[in-house]
């Protein structure tokens, strides 16, 4: 061996053993749970059941509803992140006076603890005394809805709330982005006197397509595994409405102790997410040979 | 249409944006802040005066007297040391790590990244289940190590991530111009490496510190006890008290630390946690 991988294995073992020890070995630990019946006295598996928790899992009415809102949270939320921080740093990325404040707007909420955000939306959504509310009234209208009081209301208030936790990142990110863009090209789009919005449109969504796609996924990860506002605000209720595969699992693992279905739901909902990012990969690789890259 | 006049409305646009996406994020914490200095009753009644005639602290002193049914200086002091040590760890781990992966001779390093990376996006529930039991099994359960090794486990990936981004920023040539003026190994490391590393460090040290201070699940899962209760999971805890005053109040000082900090040093921590594509 030489002497420098020596060392640098070194270096990497600890992290190593931290990843099998914490990530590895639960992985497999949750995997083989999937498969058992999990003994609640010694947490060890007491008899190995195959596939059924699964199958249980799955005919479930009640578990379909929950996987078809689980898909529809993480899309709606992604989609709307990445646009409207799409809008966001195409509006930063000007020179005004106060681009600092509004930057600092934009980027605080990243840092506020996500209980917090619970607290805060849970008194914006507010059916009484809410600013929503409140501000509906002041523009003439009734203002007397329960956002949190119904289900479709209530996973859409989840809904703006995540998507309000999201932007400041994906605004970061694709701001980031635009300032990398060469000034050559607007240059020469100014010289073949293209209009504001052939620019955008031919110039900016094309070389920005790269940073948006990957955005895209990663903001669906992040939307499927959305706990801590759903906890707070609404405890995953009313009547199921906000549940999500992530608080499914928490909820069936640490709620009602039923680790075998909590880890095969866990596993359903890892297979989904990889569906999902394996397709939005898929559509970046056929346009990419599309537009003659070199496949990686 | 003249250019001066289209000069104008483009100005203008931009700064009618600028207002509407000042709105759309701060409006919330507005709202947090009024309700933290109101009182109860005009923060329950349904005529909100969105301008406050008057601001008052009671709320801040009731929630920092001692004795409160949050025992917000304790927590915060917990979240302080379990955050800054976890900062420290994973950053003492992830170093070395990093350098190793980034630029060192070893075979299969792509892979080891490519698995990081994809521990980084697996859903947490995957894993805690495990975690769990093992933390009653061997009585970690509401100790400081208990909160440490999962704090700890969930920022170490991430944090070789970015900070390999900012490594691979920074030209290999300087090191081979070291190591052809006879520096080792160690001293290339120490001498050479580190200090260009520094604000990738600092940057890193920050967003540790702010993941750990922000994390829920985790002090949810691991401690049962109040003494070794962090801020953010006292806050919950206080929700099912009905001083909404209170609760803000408690909300708003258990976020400023952390808001500061961001606020702060927001250009170092975005340039070097953009390049790494994220955090949650």
């Amino acid at each position: 061996m030489h002497p420098e991988t020596r060392v640098a294995l070194a270096l990497v073992a600890p992290t190593l053993i931290a990843v099998v020890g914490l990530f590895l070995y639960p992985l497999g630990l949750t995997l083989v749970f999937s498969f058992g019946r999990v003994d609640l006295a010694t947490f060890s598996v007491a008899e190995f059941v195959g596939f059924s928790n699964y199958m249980r899992i799955i005919r479930d009415p009640s578990f379909q509803a929950i996987a078809l809102r689980t898909v529809y949270f993480g899309a709606f939320i992604s989609l709307a992140t990445t646009i409207i921080a799409f809008l966001f740093s195409l509006l930063l990325n000007q020179a005004f006076w106060g681009r600092g404040i509004v930057r600092v707007a934009v980027i605080v909420p990243w840092a506020v603890p996500s209980v917090v955000a619970g607290i805060l939306w849970g008194q914006m959504f507010n059916a009484q005394h809410g600013f929503i509310n409140g501000l509906i009234r002041v523009l003439g209208g009734e203002g007397g809805t329960i956002w949190l009081g119904e289900p479709m209301l209530a996973l859409h208030a989840i809904i703006i709330a995540e998507t309000w936790r999201g932007l400041p990142l994906a605004t970061l990110v694709l701001l980031a982005g635009l300032q990398m863009l060469p000034s050559s090209v607007y240059e020469a789009a100014d010289v073949d006197g293209a209009t504001a919005w052939q620019k955008f449109r031919h110039v900016t969504i094309p070389l920005m397509w790269p940073l948006l796609l990957p955005l895209l996924i990663l903001q669906f990860v992040f939307a499927m595994k959305s706990f801590d506002i759903i906890f707070v605000l609404t405890g995953g209720g009313p009547r199921m409405g906000t549940t999500t595969l992530n608080y499914y699992v928490y909820q069936r693992g640490l709620e009602a102790f039923r680790f075998g279905d909590a880890a095969a739901a866990a596993y359903i909902l890892t297979i989904l997410m990889l569906l999902v990012i394996g397709a939005l990969a898929f559509v970046r690789w056929r346009q990419g040979l599309r537009e003659g890259e070199a496949p990686e | 249409m003249t250019r001066r006049r289209r000069n104008l409305i483009h100005k203008m646009a931009v700064y009618i944006g600028a207002l509407i996406v000042f709105l759309i994020m701060a409006f919330p914490l507005y709202n947090l802040f009024l309700t933290s200095v109101q009182r109860e009753s005009d923060v329950r009644s349904p005529d909100i005066s969105f301008i406050p005639e008057y601001i008052m602290l009671d709320h801040y002193q009731t929630v920092l007297s001692p004795g409160h049914i949050v025992p917000i200086r304790e927590a915060m002091a917990n979240s302080l040391l379990v955050s800054t040590l976890t900062a420290l760890i994973t950053m003492l781990l992830a170093v070395p790590a990093t350098y190793a992966l980034t630029r060192m001779r070893l075979r299969g390093r792509n892979y080891i990244l490519l698995g990081l990376a994809s521990i980084y996006l697996l859903p947490t529930i995957l894993f805690v289940f495990p975690l769990f039991i093992q933390a009653v099994r061997v009585g970690l359960v509401d100790t400081y190590v208990g909160l440490l090794i999962p704090y700890v486990a969930f920022t170490l990936p991430f944090t070789i991530i970015i900070l390999r981004a900012f490594l691979q920023g920074i030209p290999v040539e300087i090191e081979e111009a070291a190591r052809i003026d006879g520096c080792n190994q160690f001293q290339l490391f120490f001498r050479i490496v580190l200090p260009l590393m520094k604000p990738g460090i600092l940057a890193g040290l920050l967003v540790i510190f702010i993941l750990s201070w922000i994390e829920f699940l985790t002090p949810l899962l691991f401690t049962r006890d109040i003494q070794i209760l962090t801020v953010v999971l006292g806050l919950y805890r206080s929700t099912y008290d009905i001083h909404l005053g209170q609760m803000a109040a408690a909300a708003i000082i258990a976020s400023l630390p952390v808001v500061l900090l961001i606020t702060v040093f927001q250009r170092l921590i975005t340039r070097v946690v953009v390049s790494g594509g994220g955090g949650e």
